[in-house]
């Protein structure tokens, strides 16, 4: 991969905020902040760590990887930022000790004891703004941890570090926007969009395919006891129509009962970003939801969050002892029933070359990584492998949250992305298909900025065009 | 001389070995109390076990991966850890070392295989160290004890060479085997305090991180309550010194990218 030039350095790393802004929240991050208490920083982040080691599971794994780490690089090689920058604070391992050296200092007896006798004053101002600018640089793709011989998961880290900052009010201000609007705005979710704008663009949708297949495909709204409760990221509805007619599209082939909630019809969830306490009130209200329809699985859109929040961690928030219910992404679904025969497909309706980006949320453990390349296949003349793919997949350079960080955007064309947008140009592909909400935007953009002539879809947007109804 | 010798691979040998073998244990009864803890802390129980040993063992013999990245570190690291499972513990020497202190024998390898695996685990740990050094993110993150673990662990090789090849260095046999003999106990000292614990812990480490990813419910509500801020947490709290106009604002703009 070409290094980034001293020119593409600058502008990447160039301060996006104002000098009085940064002075007020003495914080030197690219990200933008809602103004939060400043005083006695250090203090009060280690107060919220341990806080979050006395009520949490991470104590355990801290402890275990302080013991573990080996310090052997390895995981520099699978580093996306690191393969842009080349710069050391960039490595995965840089990164994760960052916060293991706070834990060992503070944390343990013997951190403790050393840090009284060599007079080590511990936890700096400094230090707390180099993790809150590290943890944001990431993309907690996970693709590092995959190649730590230790087994050390370098985004767990990252997640419990960004957890720790957010109790101090450090959190990328579009994050916690779409968050209190999700959690506490009269819309409920994170795009703000009220049921009656959700029902009239619906309705249109639903006119649209009618013109279209000549066949009536509804969504069902409010079904009570359906089979499915339809989550997808709620931007869809807004910006991916073609993707929701998809997603609509194999629903009606399947013949499945699904609904989508007037009560809740959000899949996303930035807790899994920045906050364990986020993620589980918004699992809380799919629940709700859920539980209210009296639905018997949950079918998530194409998003790869979503999926992963939903699949990881419904089971351990679904609460009052009732069972969780089953995950399914709707990806896996429609490959369900194309093997089953219950989807059909016409074969070659896609005759320009079509490559595949596998979402890190859905590939990374294996999930999902062969059903939508056997969909594809099956429709598509010229099926191209991006390469790495699959497990060992290139994030998008907007994982983690970060694609919704609009100020950063230098960083996630030059930096972060800059791996993908070689990967993409190098298939020669005229579609890309990425089934997910925060990569097609991040591919979008990717696209645009490097000049590559090639359309992000989802999956479901081609599925749309070579499915057959009897 | 020869009573420092004995007395270094006697009972200070047991000791180091005695102090070792307990510091490990609590070391690896640690992670794996923790990891049970956590386990039954959460309700959710659904662990992929078969993966998680499936990944275990794929590092544990990592023939199919160790090139993949970094490939010149990852094949001396695989020899400097044959070289250092196979000498000490199955050169036929140490056997019978080890069967005066522990009371049993095994298979051994002789001298002529131990002499090349030797070779191999000290060429190896040179390697390493180079690896290190001349590596820039490596030379980034390392610690002192990442330089001086691979040049403490050459010591006994190199000096247990010198002591079965004596015609290389005549005289100093003495002075080699008392080298060997205390630089092995230093390190059985030392294993169970430092990285090298990572011998019996790494096999946990699969399992500790899809534990570690199971969160307990609740945990959230209750931080923020110790943290004195459960009625407005940090997503409802509005920096205090932000005008709630600058708010207004901020959201509106953030929407406007969203409907766009």
């Amino acid at each position: 991969m070409k290094p980034l030039t001293a020119e593409e350095r600058e502008r990447a790393f160039a301060p996006t905020k104002k000098e009085e802004v940064i002075r007020r929240q003495r914080l030197s991050v690219r990200y933008h902040v809602e103004d939060f208490d400043v005083s006695d920083r250090p203090r009060r982040f280690l107060e919220a760590f341990a806080a979050i080691l006395k009520h949490t599971n991470y104590r355990f794994a801290l402890d275990h990887y302080m013991r573990v780490t080996a310090k052997c690089a390895r995981c520099s090689a699978a580093c996306q930022l690191y393969m842009a920058t080349g710069d050391d604070r960039d490595i995965p391992c840089y990164r994760s000790e960052l916060l293991l050296s706070v834990y060992r200092r503070h944390f343990t007896l013997a951190g403790v004891l050393r840090g009284r006798l060599l007079g080590d004053p511990g936890l700096t101002d400094d230090k707390v703004q180099e993790m809150a600018e590290a943890f944001y640089n990431c993309n907690a793709c996970r693709r590092c941890t995959m190649e730590c011989p230790m087994g050390i998961d370098h985004g767990l880290i990252t997640h419990l570090g960004r957890y720790i900052l957010s109790e101090l009010g450090i959190i990328p201000r579009n994050l916690v926007l779409s968050v209190r609007e999700q959690l506490t705005g009269t819309s409920g979710n994170t795009s703000a969009v009220p049921v009656p704008a959700l029902l009239d663009s619906l309705e249109f949708l639903s006119e649209e395919m009618q013109d279209e297949k000549g066949i009536e495909i509804p969504f069902p709204i409010d079904r009570e006891g359906a089979e499915y409760l339809f989550l997808p990221a709620v931007s869809d509805y807004l910006m991916e129509a073609d993707t929701i007619m998809g997603n609509a599209a194999v629903l009606r082939a399947t013949g499945d009962t699904w609904t989508i909630g007037t009560g809740y019809f959000d899949g996303i969830n930035y807790g899994l970003f920045y906050s364990d306490h986020v993620m589980e009130k918004v699992v809380a209200k799919i629940v709700a939801e859920a539980h209210r329809l009296k639905v018997r699985k949950l079918l998530i859109g194409e998003c790869g969050h979503a999926s992963r929040t939903a699949k990881a961690f419904f089971p351990a928030f679904s609460g009052d002892g009732r069972e969780s219910l089953p995950v399914v992404n709707i990806v896996e679904y429609a490959w369900q029933a194309w093997k089953s025969g219950r989807l059909k497909l016409a074969p070659d309706v896609i005759e320009e070359p079509v490559t595949y980006h596998d979402p890190c949320n859905l590939a990374r453990t294996g999930w999902i990584v062969d059903q939508p390349r056997e969909l594809l296949r099956a429709f598509c003349k010229n099926y191209i492998e991006m390469t790495p793919g699959g497990r060992n997949n290139i994030c998008c350079g907007g994982g983690g949250g970060l694609v919704s960080i609009d100020e950063i955007q230098p960083y996630r064309m030059l930096v972060s992305g800059r791996a993908k947008a070689e990967q993409i140009r190098a298939t020669g592909a005229r579609y890309c298909v990425a089934p997910c909400a925060n990569c097609k935007k991040q591919l979008r953009e990717l696209m645009a900025f490097h000049k590559i002539d090639c359309q992000i879809v989802g999956l479901h947007d081609l599925l749309y065009k070579a499915i057959v109804f009897e | 001389m020869g009573t420092w010798i004995d007395l270094g691979r006697g009972p200070l040998f047991r000791l180091a070995f005695a102090i070792m073998i307990l510091g490990l244990l609590r070391a690896f009864c640690l992670s794996l109390v923790g990891l049970v803890e956590a386990y039954r802390r959460n309700a959710d129980r659904i662990v992929p076990w078969r993966a998680i040993a499936a990944q275990t063992a794929a590092w544990l013999f990592p023939a199919g991966r160790f090139w993949r990245r970094r490939p010149y570190y990852g094949t001396a690291s695989v020899f400097f850890h044959v070289g250092l499972l196979l000498v000490p513990f199955f050169f036929v020497e140490h056997v019978l070392l080890w069967k005066r202190a522990v009371g049993f024998a095994w298979p051994a390898i002789s001298v002529h295989t131990a002499n090349w695996f030797t070779l191999l685990a000290i060429v190896a740990g040179a390697a390493l160290l180079g690896g290190r050094v001349f590596h820039g993110g490596a030379r980034a993150l390392s610690r002192f004890q990442d330089y001086a673990w691979p040049a403490l662990l050459l010591v006994p090789f190199v000096s247990g060479y010198l002591c079965v090849n004596a015609h290389l260095a005549p005289g100093a046999y003495q002075a080699a085997m008392f080298i060997h003999v205390y630089s092995a106990d230093l390190i059985l000292l030392l294993i169970p305090f430092t990285k090298l614990a990572h011998c019996v812990l790494a096999p946990l480490s699969q399992a500790v991180t899809a534990v570690a990813w199971k969160f307990p419910a609740g945990a959230g509500d209750r931080v923020a309550a110790t943290l004195g801020y459960a009625d407005r947490p940090s997503w409802v709290e509005r920096g205090r010194l932000e005008s709630a106009a600058a708010a207004a604002t901020a959201a509106a703009a953030n929407n406007e990218v969203f409907l766009k």
